[in-house]
């Protein structure tokens, strides 16, 4: 294996991520140091922690020599569990860049033509999708252990758990991809022999695989980094009969060092290192037999034509405006990446669900006027936020059609105001629904509540549609990127701040109702719920009108800038 | 603007940060005219393309379209006109049926006539049985096609195609070329930007040459051969000649060693 065309293909396809988007450049000079930022600051935050904790190890065990060997098993303990906890870990990381890198095949394709044998291709694309967040996370684990081992005089087991941790990011990295080629392969099957149906089969698909994904992420994590780890460090050993946990088993016996355990430590050891050659090994076969495979074509329909406006006449859409809309309902429902907008709200919905019917103990009031508050709010405001900074973004290079035609910058406002608003709702009556028969609340509940999260839509709308067209971003690869990360911030934070003025008049019954939470200052603060509805009515309405005018004047300047 | 023009370019300016696109160009085209852009990579061909639809705004100058004022109205201007980029990017979630309807409607065109006409384009582009299809699964030629068909769906009064036959097999192209043709009898102008000299000949009344940003030369055949001092020489030695890159002997030599 050549290991410098690894390299050369590897930064390549992890360059194109980190160039400067949205800028017409004729120089550009790249920064190194500058570049790998995120690696640095994984040091420098691994490294302090590091420290940290070794002077609060040095205080406490001063204070008390008992707690020096309670120390010393949690740190070998958590230790242990390590490489198994970052291979879960990446494996979810890598696996959810992977579901964004929708445009990876325009830029991965070039290697297929240059002479590269497939084991140097694999290895870059491995390496590839290990750079990034999963290698930050392995930088800021080994560092933090390296560092805080000198305080406990465990560096040799520090440093065996540093390699182990690196060999299980690269393990997951290695079962990414072999899953991204049978994913590829098997997608194109389905396709295939469903027809006519697959733009759907495709959908529902894409829905149902995310959906279990995020399920499966949350139900991981949803207890803590801390109940992970005891769970890995209690159940690892039990487990040996999987390869996942081969390194965590391999760096137990070595910590326990008898010579017994040490012949164990390397047998694990040796199987790890079989089963991450074995799975290079078949990612490499994958690839050289599937890799250049190209999914069939999908055929949705024969010699359908929409009328000119439709339903959408009927609502006052011109017909520029109708086309949009429907444009638009295709794109959602027919791009991958795209649809990851319908996985928000129904996890927040599946999650609270999953924690209520898990093992049964009373909800506290607390909790329970959270999940209500959350499930009305939370989603369709979610949706609303995202869509609107998403809406200019999502046409990507094809933008040169808006620009190109006879479409005004009230339309085009008018169209992508609609689709936010008209979708955010749909979502906030299933949401509202499912909130109703599960948490049971008043009537006079669901109306406040489900008023104020039409109020949102109609205001946060407006607020991050007007932010998405300036933030708009058309870069489609390595994945879409849709809207600035400055700008996504910045509506983050308008969002919230327009989210908050709304409520306002709601806040002293929110606080009220969480468990008594600083009632003193809530003597006499309660305003009439209906006297406060209009208030919220009032503010939402004068926001929403703001910033649509904002939106249109924005949709101006892009239409005269278009320089595509 | 005079009535004749379909197209007047008056000291237009296009600068890039340090790289001068477009120099101080004045241009004129007539209605009905087929006028081919032709011009070496980086020339400016493309950028003067998107200034006549208001994609790119000139850092000078003015930008007539049909009697419109580009900078003034784009929309009225983005109406009156069909348009094809280079390697155009088109909405590959839609099939290509959908991807005309829309264009239809975008363009404001009846249903009937809308569905009368995207068969016809169908059936003589030979994407029939195809159309239902997502574009995602099409090869260059049909997207080329569905760019192309796009582009004359509305009944433009003027054309701006950017390397218009690129990847068509010669069946459609020759299609494109006479079509074209027919449209100038009806008074559509097109502007048409190619590298394929052959068919700027075949095809344009008249030519300009552009490079570094300017146009060198203008005119029809014979006007550049005198300009040229060619006199039976064919638009490949005309254009080497004029933009100065007759050294291709030398050049060939060198990379063959």
């Amino acid at each position: 294996m050549n290991w410098k065309s690894v390299l050369n293909l590897m930064q390549v396809e992890r360059k194109s991520g980190r160039l400067i988007r949205g800028k017409k450049i004729t120089k550009y000079h790249e920064n190194r140091f500058l570049a790998y930022w995120p690696y640095w600051l994984a040091l420098a935050i691994g490294i302090a922690s590091g420290v940290l904790a070794g002077v609060i190890y040095n205080l406490a065990t001063t204070a008390d020599p008992e707690l020096l060997s309670m120390f010393q098993e949690g740190t070998v303990s958590i230790f242990f569990s390590l490489p198994t906890l970052v291979l879960v870990y990446s494996l979810v990381f890598t696996m959810m860049q992977q579901i964004r890198l929708s445009g990876v095949k325009i830029s991965t394709q070039v290697p297929y033509w240059l002479p590269v044998t497939w084991q140097e291709h694999t290895m870059a694309s491995i390496l590839a999708s290990l750079m990034g967040f999963p290698l930050a996370s392995v930088v800021f684990i080994t560092s933090i252990i390296t560092v805080f081992s000198v305080f406990i005089g465990q560096i040799v087991t520090a440093v065996l758990t540093s390699l182990a941790v690196l060999a299980a990011a690269f393990m997951a990295s290695t079962i990414t991809e072999v899953l991204r080629i049978l994913q590829v392969r098997f997608i194109g099957a389905v396709y295939k022999s469903s027809g006519r149906a697959a733009v759907w089969v495709r959908f529902a698909g894409s829905l149902l695989f995310f959906i279990l994904f995020y399920i499966g992420y949350f139900y991981v994590t949803s207890g803590g980094a801390v109940t992970v780890i005891q769970t890995i460090a209690s159940a690892q050993t039990a487990a040996w009969f999987i390869p996942f946990v081969w390194l965590g088993i391999s760096l137990y016996y070595f910590t326990y060092f008898t010579v017994t355990n040490l012949l164990i430590g390397f047998l694990f050891m040796g199987l790890s290192i079989l089963f991450i050659v074995g799975l290079f090994f078949l990612a490499t076969k994958l690839n050289m037999r599937f890799g250049l495979y190209e999914p069939p074509a999908i055929t949705v329909s024969r010699g359908v034509y929409a009328p000119k406006t439709g339903f959408l006449g009927k609502l006052g859409f011109s017909t520029v405006e109708a086309a949009l809309i429907r444009k638009d309902l295709k794109a959602f429902t027919r791009r991958r990446e795209l649809m990851t907008i319908f996985i928000i709200p129904i996890i927040i919905i599946i999650v609270p669900l999953m924690q209520s019917i898990g093992p049964s103990q009373a909800m506290p009031d607390a909790l329970l006027t959270i999940y209500r508050a959350m499930t009305f709010l939370f989603p369709a405001s979610i949706m609303t936020m995202s869509l609107g900074s998403f809406m200019i973004g999502e046409e990507g290079q094809s933008a040169w059609r808006i620009y190109a035609s006879p479409i005004s910058a009230k339309s085009l406002v008018k169209s992508k105001y609609f689709f936010i608003v008209f979708f955010s709702l749909l979502v906030l009556i299933v949401t509202g629904i499912f909130g109703f028969v599960i948490y049971h609340p008043t009537v006079l509940y669901t109306v406040v509540a489900g008023l104020e999260a039409v109020f949102l839509v109609f205001a946060l709308s407006a607020l991050s549609l007007s932010n998405g067209i300036s933030g708009a971003d058309f870069t489609e690869t390595p994945r879409p990127r849709m809207i600035r990360v400055e700008w996504s911030f910045l509506n983050l934070g308008a969002c919230l701040a327009a989210g908050v003025a709304i409520l306002a008049p709601f806040i002293p019954y929110a606080l009220s109702s969480m468990s008594g939470l600083i009632p003193a200052l809530l003597g006499g603060a309660f305003l009439d719920p209906f006297l406060a509805l209009g208030i919220s009515a009032v503010i939402a309405i004068v926001l929403a009108v703001i910033f649509y005018r904002i939106a249109i004047s924005n949709a101006k300047e892009l239409l005269k800038k278009a320089e595509m | 603007m005079s009535e004749t023009s379909a197209v007047e370019l008056k000291s237009v300016v296009k600068r890039y940060s340090e790289i001068l696109a477009v120099n101080n160009i004045d241009l004129n085209i007539k209605k009905g005219e087929i006028f081919g852009l032709l011009g070496p990579n980086g020339s400016g061909k493309s950028t003067t393309l998107k200034m006549l639809i208001g994609l790119v705004q000139p850092d000078s100058g003015v930008v007539n379209v049909l009697g419109v004022d580009v900078k003034k109205d784009p929309v009225a201007v983005k109406q009156l006109v069909g348009y094809v980029p280079e390697s155009p990017r088109l909405y590959e979630f839609l099939t290509g049926i959908e991807y005309l309807d829309f264009i239809g409607d975008i363009y404001g065109m009846q249903t009937e006539e809308k569905k009368t006409r995207i068969t016809e384009y169908l059936k003589a582009l030979q994407l029939e049985g195809r159309e239902g299809d997502m574009i995602n699964g099409y090869s260059d030629g049909m997207k080329q096609k569905i760019a192309l068909i796009s582009a004359f769906l509305h009944r433009p009064k003027l054309l701006i195609l950017d390397e218009p036959l690129s990847a068509l097999d010669p069946r459609s192209a020759r299609i494109i070329k006479d079509f074209l043709n027919q449209l100038k009898n009806q008074g559509v102008t097109t502007i048409m930007s190619t590298h394929v000299l052959e068919i700027a000949q075949a095809v344009c009344d008249r030519i300009g040459i552009m490079y570094h940003g300017e146009i060198l030369a203008l005119g029809n055949m014979k006007e550049l051969r005198q300009m040229a001092k060619l006199p039976d020489s064919g638009l490949e030695d005309i254009f080497l000649k004029l933009t100065g890159t007759d050294d291709i002997k030398a050049v060939v030599e060198e990379l063959a060693k």
